[in-house]
């Protein structure tokens, strides 16, 4: 009896210690990690800045310090001159309620699986505008930043294009009859 | 036996992990980036961090240093990614899960991803069960 009140005890007694060392161990090992990670890359020299700057208008730089965004009226007249291929980076489900004349279909979600159907006729240096709806929408920033990685070297954005462009009731069409 | 297959399991599963990471710290940051929950100004840090975290847990499992603060981190650093991609799922976001690499290769995360972690999990869970409940 004696016995198994002191086993209990006991139990008891390294079950609090481990308790103690987890929370001071979880700590120090917290600390370390954070010392290991803060000297590695202080000492790399593709070295993280602790604080990016990851805002829509720092996404819209590349790191050349090129602006990608294309007001509205540069848009517009290069559609009409035909010297530009829009492409709509929202879902197929929306491109299909309407989109841009003659825009393909690039959702970004999809970029993976449609890249090369969508994008295998066009050429490199082809101005390529994406558009997506909404001031905060960044899908077609995200599309617009992996075609440039894809190649493609003249790619702009067009900031809340689908909504810019129903509202200035330029010409949009229907369906899924451009990829 | 058994524990030590479990501290060597999730320990390597732990160090794999942070290789790429470490790596490609900026490839990292946009992983994280892209999980869109974590402010601005804690996503270059958690990047930076978080790989070392990983490896320093994976290392301390297999040495077998430190196993209650080690088990315990472990277990919420898991519950933490489970929670993160059950989150991003339910609300539709199509990302990679830059949970072992940082490249778009791996695949968009999916059920089986969180299947993955959670198997981690469970392995995290019966070591946390071994240290502190266990009457061995």
């Amino acid at each position: 009896m004696a016995k198994s009140r002191s086993i209990r005890e006991n139990n008891v007694k390294t079950g609090k210690v481990k308790y103690f060392q987890a929370v001071w161990q979880g700590g120090a090992l917290l600390a370390l990690s954070i010392l290991l990670a803060l000297s590695i890359n202080q000492l790399r020299p593709d070295r993280l800045p602790l604080m990016g700057d990851w805002s829509f208008k720092a996404k819209l730089t590349t790191p050349d310090g090129d602006r990608l965004d294309i007001s509205f009226e540069e848009a517009e007249k290069l559609f009409m001159k035909k010297s530009a291929l829009f492409i709509d980076a929202r879902s197929m489900d929306e491109y299909v309620k309407g989109h841009i004349l003659g825009a393909r279909s690039l959702s970004w979600h999809d970029v993976d699986r449609r890249f090369i159907e969508v994008t295998e006729d066009i050429s490199p240096d082809t101005l390529i505008i994406t558009y997506c709806e909404g001031a905060t929408c960044e899908l077609s920033c995200d599309l617009a930043l992996f075609l440039l990685d894809m190649g493609f070297n003249n790619v702009r954005v067009l900031l809340d294009g689908w909504t810019l462009w129903t509202k200035g009731h330029l010409p949009v069409e229907k369906g899924n009859g451009v990829s | 036996m058994l524990t030590l297959s479990a501290r060597f399991i999730l320990g390597g599963a732990f160090v794999y992990a942070s290789f790429d990471k470490i790596l490609h710290p900026a490839a990292f940051a946009e992983a994280v980036y892209n999980y869109q929950i974590l402010p601005d100004g804690l996503i270059n840090l958690t990047a930076i961090v978080l790989p070392c975290l990983e490896l320093v847990l994976g290392i301390f499992l297999i040495i077998n240093f430190w196993m209650p603060g080690t088990v315990v981190i472990s277990n919420l650093l898991l519950m933490t990614f489970i929670g993160a991609l059950l989150f991003n799922m339910a609300r539709g976001l199509n990302i990679n899960c830059g949970c072992f690499s940082t490249t778009a290769v791996e695949s968009s995360m999916n059920i089986l991803t969180v299947l993955r972690d959670t198997s981690f999990l469970a392995i995290a869970v019966y070591l946390l069960y071994a240290i502190f409940f266990s009457r061995k």
